[in-house]
């Protein structure tokens, strides 16, 4: 399109020039190709953490033994499935809303949201399990000498964002209830569960490496 | 779907086969939506994972050992259904991919790295 044309070209043919008035398709993949951008910034970060943790675990094996032999693994392992459900209940949100049902929407957010709010709650008992047994935030000297650090940084920061997806999961909620999405429309719904579903991924990583291996 | 900017319509017909009550696997027709049966398949793998992991192991030194990297063979597989089908990279942009691999890979080289040089010093 010419200067000239532009000039003389009304407002709404210079926004259909731009792409994203009239064609919804394309912003809702610039939406998620940014979140997958936002999600390898994430992934830079959780994987330097885990790598601390594998260099850790080569040099200090017995250290990690000995704190596996410590801790609860059922309680662990429920958590695990109260993450894998989350995950499986937001998918089947998103579901019911490509076929136009808000209220099956709502209802497996609502379940994905408890789920991930009990997540955290079992986070914290298990902390209380660990510093009774003297596995502290930095341990040294004692027979756990420098685990704390390198298992708490990471678990603590996916559970920042377990709890960041709880509220957005709430927010998606409240917009769903006021009509905001549909069959044509739900954008903002698959964009919230590329992140939810990336930290049950980070999970599921966390889980063997750190409790398992 | 291999083009990023695939339209509406093209991402909806791929929507409505999620719609679909049940799913084809290996010749076998399954009674619930393939999102279920992919959490189905996440539960038995962390089940099997829980389970190897009470296996005594012994003394484990310095290496890794066999049951080890079963496990995290099945926890790359987990995370891969995950991605694959939750976060539908099996019809989205192969571009989505990249970002989680490359970061992935730059931090698998930096612990390699790291892992050889020895805690103590040389």
């Amino acid at each position: 399109m010419s200067e000239m044309s532009l000039e003389k070209a009304p407002a709404a043919s210079v926004e259909a020039a731009h792409g994203h008035e009239h064609n919804p398709g394309a912003r809702s993949e610039n939406l998620k190709f940014a979140t997958w951008l936002y999600l390898a910034s994430e992934v830079v970060i959780f994987a330097t953490m885990i790598g601390v943790f594998i260099v850790f675990r080569f040099h200090n094996p017995e250290i990690v033994q000995r704190v596996h032999k410590e801790t609860n693994i059922l309680l662990v392992t429920l958590n695990t499935f109260l993450l894998l459900t989350s995950s499986w209940a937001m998918v089947m949100g998103l579901r019911e809303i490509q076929r136009d049902n808000r209220q099956g929407l709502i209802r497996w957010f609502g379940l994905m949201c408890i789920l991930g709010t009990v997540f955290v709650g079992l986070q914290y008992v298990e902390y209380q399990e660990l510093a009774h047994i003297g596995v502290a935030l930095f341990n040294q000297g004692n027979e756990f000498d420098g685990f704390g650090m390198r298992f708490y940084a990471p678990t603590a920061f996916h559970g920042v964002h377990v709890i960041i997806g709880v509220l957005w999961g709430l927010f998606v909620m409240n917009n769903a209830r006021k009509g905001n999405y549909s069959s044509s429309n739900y954008a903002g719904v698959e964009v919230f569960g590329l992140y939810w579903h990336f930290v049950d991924v980070v999970w599921i990583i966390l889980f063997t490496m750190l409790y398992l291996v | 779907m291999s083009d990023i900017n695939h339209t509406t319509e093209g991402h909806s017909k791929e929507a409505a086969h999620d719609h679909h009550d049940q799913f084809t696997f290996l010749g076998r027709t399954f009674p619930f939506p393939v999102y279920t049966g992919v959490f189905i398949l996440l539960a038995i793998l962390t089940i099997i994972e829980v389970s190897l992991s009470q296996v005594p192991r012994g003394d484990l030194g310095h290496a890794m050992d066999f049951i080890g990297i079963i496990m995290l063979v099945l926890a790359v597989i987990k995370a891969s259904l995950v991605v694959w089908f939750y976060m539908h990279l099996n019809k989205d942009s192969r571009i989505f991919l990249a970002s989680l691999i490359i970061p992935t890979l730059l931090v698998i080289v930096a612990v390699l790295f790291l892992s050889i040089v020895p805690a103590g010093g040389y």
